[in-house]
């Protein structure tokens, strides 16, 4: 009973800090206080770096959907219709999903083993006395950073998964290319991507958040760095993955 | 002049810093001597705010450091000088951008302003030449050095050192030491410095308080330190 006590407290402490600094993060930023060359440096970081995994992945998904589907549809005599399985998956659902999931173990591993590493070599301790506000020099930018980059890899990740299942259903499935790329335009609806989209700007704010919080929180040296790392992309999933969850009954519910 | 009255820190209930009180005069030296875990470092964190106190004071020219806000802190840091015990040093920024930083962010100096400003530092510090350099391809003594230019690029009136010798050879040590007694005198600084490294601790101190168990046992200059009939001050200068 004493044991799940203090667990409780821990994780009730945790929240409260956890949220304290998404306030300070966001006050910085209500304030105006943003340092653009900063923020442009982290876009590099975070969204060039991040585009070859996301490209190789989103078009091994839409190839795979595109040849599971043609079995599939083969079966019933709807092979034309590989086009509106492939597109309406990825962008209702595998294209935010699949690229917040990628982009958090790439570049939010990347922001929390960073700012660990700063932390435990008391680099944020240094910022904060040479008299500048390390949330607004250090945070601030990796946020915001995530909140510009992960719309454009989605949008980037649909595409190229749209393209891998047009191979599949060219050269595999012998669906005429025009009528392919028609199809695919008529089977997605406005609602259909922004139903998708808007998801994605939910995942940015919370992977920038729990990556950036564990990595300025991160304690305990070397070790501590891989634990934090580890614990920023896990929660990142796990919190992904529940938030989907939500937001797709919310989105159904009101989009349909 | 910094002053600090009855100052106690604890961490998880195990008690760093007991009643420590103290002041620092205009202009001078003050070396902290402790063992390895005797709370210097954290009583020097106290000095600029960097942690707060679970009581008392600290005071830097009549301000009340310990009441001030996070926000309030910043701006007074901007004229004090910090030099961390690993130097601290950006390893995303080289030996340039690193000293150059206090400058970029609290003047208004145009860019060959700063420039020069580096430079002169620099040579200051003997240390011409290396700065394209990142901190991860200097050695210990030069990151220290750079770390140092770092703290004083600014002109700071106050300077804290986090044992600025530590780790180093005994060269070495004598070398920052004296380096650290030029800039201080030079510039007029108030200096409080953690230091475990007694030999150049007597030589460059003005005064010198020995820590032991998170409570000051002596104070006094380096020459009632020679003298002191206190067992602990004797088994440490020894």
């Amino acid at each position: 009973m004493r044991l799940l006590l203090d667990l409780g407290w821990h994780w009730v402490a945790w929240s409260g800090r956890a949220v304290c600094f998404l306030w300070d993060v966001l006050a910085c930023v209500v304030r105006g206080r943003i340092r653009w060359a900063e923020t442009f440096r982290q876009i590099y970081e975070q969204g060039v770096h991040s585009v070859a995994i996301i490209v190789l992945t989103s078009f091994a998904s839409g190839v795979v959907l595109a040849l599971q589907g043609y079995m599939a549809m083969s079966r019933f005599g709807a092979k034309e219709y590989i086009s509106h399985l492939v597109g309406l998956s990825l962008v209702r659902e595998l294209g935010p999903v699949f690229t917040a999931l990628i982009f958090s173990g790439k570049a939010g591993a990347r922001i929390t083993a960073e700012l660990g590493a700063m932390s435990v070599n008391d680099q944020v301790l240094a910022t904060r006395a040479l008299g500048v506000d390390p949330i607004e020099y250090l945070i601030v930018p990796r946020m915001i950073a995530c909140f510009l980059v992960l719309p454009i890899l989605t949008i980037i990740a649909e595409f190229v998964g749209i393209t891998g299942g047009y191979g599949v259903g060219v050269l595999e499935a012998g669906i005429p290319g025009a009528f392919y790329i028609n199809q695919t335009i008529r089977a997605i609806g406005y609602v259909d991507f922004w139903g998708g989209f808007a998801k994605v700007f939910f995942f940015a704010i919370i992977i920038g958040w729990i990556c950036c919080y564990q990595g300025y929180s991160t304690s305990g040296g070397s070790l501590g760095v891989g634990k934090y790392t580890t614990k920023a992309v896990a929660f990142s999933y796990i919190f992904i993955i529940l938030s989907n969850t939500l937001l797709t009954k919310i989105i159904l519910t009101w989009w349909g | 002049m910094i002053e600090v009255h009855h100052l106690y820190k604890s961490f998880n209930g195990q008690g760093v810093l007991e009643d420590v009180s103290l002041q620092v005069k205009k202009g001078e030296i003050l070396v902290i001597l402790g063992e390895s875990g005797s709370g210097k470092s954290v009583f020097l964190k106290h000095l600029i705010g960097l942690l707060r106190p679970d009581s008392g004071s600290v005071s830097i020219n009549s301000w009340d450091i310990t009441r001030m806000t996070e926000q309030e802190l910043l701006r007074i840091r901007k004229d004090m000088g910090y030099l961390f015990q690993e130097g601290a040093l950006y390893d995303f920024m080289n030996v340039f951008e690193n000293i150059a930083f206090p400058l970029r962010e609290h003047t208004a100096f145009d860019a060959e302003t700063i420039r020069m400003k580096v430079y002169n530092i620099l040579k200051l510090i003997g240390l011409e030449g290396v700065e394209q350099k990142y901190p991860a391809e200097l050695s210990g003594g030069m990151r220290k050095r750079v770390a140092l230019a770092r703290a004083i690029i600014l002109d700071s009136k106050i300077l804290f050192c986090d044992e600025p010798t530590s780790g180093l050879d005994p060269l070495r040590s004598r070398n920052i030491s004296d380096l650290l007694h030029e800039v201080a005198k030079k510039l007029h600084c108030t200096t409080v410095v953690a230091s475990h490294d007694i030999q150049n601790s007597l030589r460059i101190a003005d005064r010198l308080a020995l820590l032991q168990s998170g409570r000051i046992v002596a104070f006094g200059t380096p020459s009632e330190f020679k003298i002191s009939s206190n067992m602990f001050v004797k088994e440490f200068i020894i």
